[in-house]
């Protein structure tokens, strides 16, 4: 029995080297320190040994059973390593292959560009006020200062449903019908984004497209804050080292007029293909609102003064994503869109 | 307006070359479209003359010139035929440069050596130059063109041509002497104008024609100038130049001499054949069928809108307009009546849309021109008359009417710099009238009273003033500051900030938002919209494009319809926008504009390795459209169409009708059968819903529910039931028959086929029961699930499905 010992030590190391699962390790140690292992059964023969020598044999098993014991121990955690590595190995995926695609659409471009306009007025306290789209010519031209049969009418192709009802050609009705509503509080501060139409298409004229129109009324607004308000729009909108410049220019219902350029967002001003060498880019007009447009909203222009200005949507859609052709807006292809 | 900078150096001494005097024009508020030099890239071309011309002994087609240009005599071959013995030409000598570059090498045609070309008109780019016999061959010069002249300095071509765009209200500048005066503004020089364009009047014999106004409010003046003596040949080179460069053809002394001091006066003028006008000349309205038949040989049919000016026999011109053809001065006129009048703008404006007629007489007179010019021009007139030795001004009379009056125009100084924010001193205000021209005085403290010379007829109110002050200072003094009037807080009302919110839900769900145009074709729109209830518009831009749209799926089918046929057929678009819907046709008041929501499905997700590809069927879009219900609070209901308006347009068993709150808000549809592919589409389904409805009885109020701390019980529950029955009803049933405690009832599975007995479907329902107070027990739950099966096997002749 004592020669047996070391025996069962020796061939259980020696298994435990070759086994290579938690399966066999478990099985192994069934076999040798289960019920039936072998050195249990050994400790079971231990009744058969004198009583001295029994406290010896028992110590001498119980050696050997802590040995194998860490032994095991030490295995099983090598075996789960692997076991883990292997796993973990097989588990491997091809990271280059696509993701799961999210669906997720697009917003026009110049839905998103009226959007951006509307965030930075509102910002500075601006109201969005909003009108048909469906115009009388009243609204649309008289009140703006545009008798019938003016020649700055020819500025306009008007698309006309009546004599009298037209479809607009600028948002600048919605000044007239905003200043109605209001007076005589102050101050009318609005802008209006929204459809307009004019009767041409080519390359750079679409029969619909988007004007957003701001107009501030109150008591001291001077030329110089529309351009201080203009610049802080452009940097805004472009960036904040654009500059502004005003020429002056015409429209029936501002006086003074201005034309606003911001200097060349792609070139800085230096001059490029996109500012024609000019280093400037005209993206709206503005002026003061002409006294007789003040009165027929309802306002005494000796006591309160306006500013008004028109952008035009598709301009700045076409600067800001660098569009050169502007029927690409209304072509809604969807390779197009989902720039956006 | 086109401006030649040689011209305008005749009234003005400027040392700016053409693109600096666009520049500071552009600044100063006349914006300058083009700068164009004349002379198009040749170089030392010379006038020669043709002194012997003989046929090509070997070559049919080619002719051999000798020609001499002054310095020496060249052999020159060439294709053309035109030319005669003693022709004055253009030739390209070796050396010489033509546009685009080309320099110019002597030549071998089939065996003769040809010392340079003769040029045509198109290969110099010169345009309205020459004899007749020139077109299509080489450039036939006048006889009297001096031999061994450059053809550059002869035509005036060393010239540099400003295309001015003018606005409405500077029509000032349709004249040469006025665009003299805006560059001496903006310069601060003070131009030379003839006495006529400060405003003298000659004086003639009165002549015995007489004039009649009968409409005095559309014809303020009728000038005529009587001329006898009349000798027609072409007008001087140095006139003729001139007249090229501003874009006019020379034709002869009389017509050119009208033309030129149009350009030179802004007023436009007429010249008559007096000896075939009778009796006296009248301005009036036509008379019904009344014609004429006009300069360019059309029969225009006149109305009683149209101004005339008549002689005994009728209409002899369209006031403002157009001469007729009978009284044209032709080659053998000896008696001339020049008109110089003054027609009222609209009412020329309206004639020359309704004739399709333009010109520039009827554009200066749209635009407005000076009444008071109108004599002072005929003065102009007469002197050229005599230095062309045209013909003998002899007479005289005029029509007048009350013209305008000067007026005065009080400027405030402190109101100047409250308008623009400036800080300007009176000093430099005045030396803006100073540059203008203007003459004022100092009425009282700070109040300048200005004087407006009849030229500026666009400064009426001291506010025009005060941008004339602005731009001749230039606009870049005016200061940036900061409006300082009150304060205000900028916000979107509720039914903008739901129609983003919208958009938003829309795009979040995958859709992609399109614009379309607003009118569309009349036939489709009814289609889709409402049948003969749509807007047309008088002028539209195509037919197609002729109605006000009273659906968005005429514009979104077509969109769809361009994309598949581009092969992007996997579809989710949708639109925000208007429709038109008028209360009565035709349209006595404004339309209803109602905002409407639409979309198109069609394919489905992209093929992908990893999922399988789901179908944008109409499932797919019910489910985009209950997710952007729940985002807006509001709960839609879809009830089978009956609307006979959808058959045959919509799928009748995969369409529904979409109400909120048992009001209409819109429908949901499969399109038909076959009309998919009329359409260009493969199967798509769409929707439109109707906004107003939606935001008015939307919620975006969010109230935030805790949950129970106690666990739900879940069940699940498969029945067998005619497959009529739609499932929305018994899960509804469903609902009612658990009690209160159950919380949710959802239908996971739908099953025809293998096992389920023909015409019914297996429908399996999950469970969800929840107590707020307890943990519930297996056996109440039991219970409940009993109840449920018991009353559906009754109500729905279901079975059970173990």
């Amino acid at each position: 029995m004592r020669e047996e010992i070391p025996k069962i030590k020796e061939e259980t190391l020696s298994e435990l080297q070759k086994v290579s699962s938690i399966e066999e390790l478990q099985e192994l140690k069934v076999r040798v320190m289960g019920k039936k292992g072998s050195l249990t059964s050994l400790l079971k023969q231990m009744g058969s040994l004198k009583p001295e020598e029994r406290p010896q044999m028992g110590q001498i098993i119980n050696d050997v059973r802590n040995d194998l014991e860490e032994a095991w121990e030490e295995k099983k955690i090598i075996l789960e390593k692997e076991a883990l590595n292997r796993r973990l190995d097989q588990e491997r995926i091809d990271i280059s292959l696509p993701g799961t695609p999210f669906p997720r659409g697009h917003q026009h471009p110049l839905s998103k560009v009226i959007e951006e306009i509307e965030d930075i007025f509102l910002g500075m306290g601006f109201m969005i006020a909003e009108g048909p789209e469906i115009e009388t010519d009243y609204y649309n031209f008289e009140a703006l200062n545009l008798p019938k049969d003016h020649p700055a009418r020819d500025m306009q192709d008007t698309f006309f449903i009546t004599e009298d009802i037209l479809l607009r050609t600028q948002t600048s009705p919605v000044q007239v019908r905003t200043m109605e509503k209001i007076a005589p509080q102050l101050p009318v501060k609005i802008i209006a984004p929204g459809k307009v139409f004019r009767n041409d298409d080519d390359a750079t004229h679409s029969p619909m497209f988007h004007q957003v129109e701001g107009l501030l009324v109150d008591k001291g607004v001077r030329m110089s804050d529309l351009k201080g308000l203009l610049l802080y729009f452009s940097r805004q909108m472009f960036g904040e080292s654009r500059e502004i410049r005003l020429r002056p220019s015409f429209f029936p219902f501002t006086e003074p007029s201005a034309e606003v350029d911001v200097s060349c967002m792609l070139c800085g001003g230096n001059g490029c293909r996109i500012c024609k060498y000019t280093g400037w880019i005209e993206i709206l007009g503005s002026g003061m609102v002409h006294p007789r447009v003040l009165e027929m909203g309802g306002y005494n222009p000796k006591e309160v003064t306006g500013f008004a200005f028109g952008i035009g949507v598709e301009r700045i859609a076409m600067l800001k994503y660098g569009i050169e052709d502007m029927r690409l807006l209304f072509d809604n292809d969807l390779r197009f869109l989902e720039q956006f | 307006m086109r401006v030649s900078m040689k011209w305008l150096r005749e009234y003005i001494g400027i040392n700016l070359g053409a693109e600096e005097l666009a520049e500071v024009l552009t600044k100063g508020g006349i914006e300058v479209e083009g700068v164009e030099y004349l002379n198009k890239g040749f170089k030392d071309v010379y006038i020669g003359e043709v002194k012997e011309i003989t046929s090509h002994p070997q070559a049919d087609n080619l002719q051999i010139c000798t020609v001499d240009t002054g310095s020496q005599e060249v052999t020159l071959v060439s294709g053309a035929t035109n030319m005669l013995l003693g022709d004055r030409v253009p030739v390209a000598v070796p050396g010489t440069i033509l546009p685009g570059g080309k320099v110019i090498e002597p030549a071998e045609f089939r065996g003769v050596l040809s010392q340079g070309m003769l040029c045509s008109d198109k290969e110099l780019e010169i345009e309205g130059v020459g004899l007749d016999r020139s077109r299509g061959g080489i450039l036939i010069l006048n006889s009297d063109a001096p031999v061994g002249t450059r053809l550059e300095d002869y035509l005036g071509l060393d010239d540099w041509v400003l295309e001015l765009e003018l606005y409405p209200n500077r029509p000032d500048c349709l004249a040469m002497v006025n665009v003299a005066r805006e560059v001496g503004t903006l310069l601060g020089i003070r131009p030379k104008v003839s006495k006529w364009a400060q405003g003298e009047t000659p004086t003639w014999p009165q002549a015995q024609q007489k004039v009649e106004i009968d409409n005095p409010d559309l014809s303020l003046r009728y000038a005529a100038l009587l001329v006898d003596n009349v000798k027609i040949m072409p007008s001087p080179l140095w006139m003729q130049n001139k007249l090229r460069a501003a874009g006019v053809r020379p034709i002869n002394n009389i017509v050119d001499i009208t033309n030129y001091c149009m350009l030179e006066m802004g007023q436009p003028l007429h010249a008559f054949d007096r000896d075939k006008l009778t009796g006296t000349v009248r301005v009036r309205l036509a008379k019904e069928n009344e014609q004429i038949v006009t300069l360019d040989g059309m029969e225009r049919k006149l109305d009683p809108d149209t101004l005339v000016i008549t002689d005994d026999n009728g209409p002899v011109a369209i006031a403002g307009v157009m001469g007729g053809l009978d009284s044209e001065v032709t080659e053998t006129t000896q008696r001339i009546l020049f008109e110089s009048a003054h027609f009222l703008g609209s009412s020329v404006r309206r004639t020359s849309r309704r004739l399709g007629l333009r010109s520039e007489a009827s554009n200066r007179f749209e635009k407005g021109v000076n009444p008071h010019w109108a004599v002072s021009t005929l003065g102009r007139v007469a002197e050229l008359l005599v230095e062309l030795r045209a013909g003998e001004p002899v007479s005289f009379t005029e029509k007048v009417n009350n013209l305008p009056e000067a007026i005065t125009i009080d400027v405030y100084l402190p109101k100047v710099n409250y308008i623009l924010g400036t800080d300007y001193t009176e000093q430099e205000v005045r030396k803006v009238f100073d540059n203008l021209d203007f003459s004022y005085k100092e009425k009282s403290l700070g109040v300048l009273a200005v004087e407006i010379p009849s030229y500026r007829q666009d400064l009426k109110i001291e506010e025009d003033l005060i941008e004339e002050i602005a731009r001749v200072i230039g606009y870049d003094r005016i200061p940036t500051t900061l409006a300082h009037g009150s304060q205000t807080q900028g916000r979107r009302t509720p039914e903008q900030a739901f129609r983003i919110k919208l958009r938003r839900s829309l795009i979040g769900a995958g859709m992609n938002e399109v614009l379309s145009y607003s009118f569309v074709k009349k036939e489709i729109d009814e289609i889709w919209g409402s049948k003969g209830g749509g807007i047309a518009l008088l002028n539209p831009l195509r037919e197609e494009l002729g109605t006000m749209r009273t659906s968005l799926l005429p514009g979104l089918l077509e969109i769809a319809a361009r994309n598949t046929s581009r092969r992007n057929t996997d579809l989710l678009l949708f639109e925000i926008g208007n429709v038109y819907l008028p209360k009565e046709l035709p349209l006595r008041e404004l339309p209803e504009e109602i905002s409407k929501i639409a979309g198109i499905a069609q394919g489905g997700s992209k093929r992908h390795w990893h999922i399988p590809q789901v179908k944008h069927d109409f499932f797919y879009v019910k489910g985009i459209l209950t997710e952007i219900a729940k985002e807006s609070g509001v709960e839609l209901e879809y009830r089978r169409t009956s609307n006979k308006k959808y058959d045959e347009l919509l799928h009748p068993g995969r369409s529904a009708e979409i109400f909120l709150n048992d009001e209409y808000l819109g429908f949901i549809g499969e399109i038909y059968p076959q009309l998919d592919a009329e359409l260009g589409l493969q199967r798509p389904i769409i929707f439109e819903l109707d906004f107003a409805l939606m935001f008015k009885h939307s919620s975006l109020e969010i109230i935030a529910k805790s949950y129970p701390r106690f666990p739900a019980i879940q069940r699940d529950l498969a029945v067998v039931v005619p497959e009529e029955i739609p499932a929305e009803g018994i899960k509804k049933r469903v609902y009612e028959l658990g009690g209160d405690l159950l919380k949710e009832v959802e239908i996971f599975d739908v099953y025809q086929g293998e096992s389920i007995p023909a015409g019914h479907k297996s429908l399996a329902l999950t469970m969800r029961y929840q107590s707020g107070e307890r943990t519930l027990k297996d056996e109440e739950v039991n219970t409940f699930n009993s109840n449920i099966l018991a009353g559906i096997q009754q109500e729905f002749k279901a079975e059970w499905r173990k």
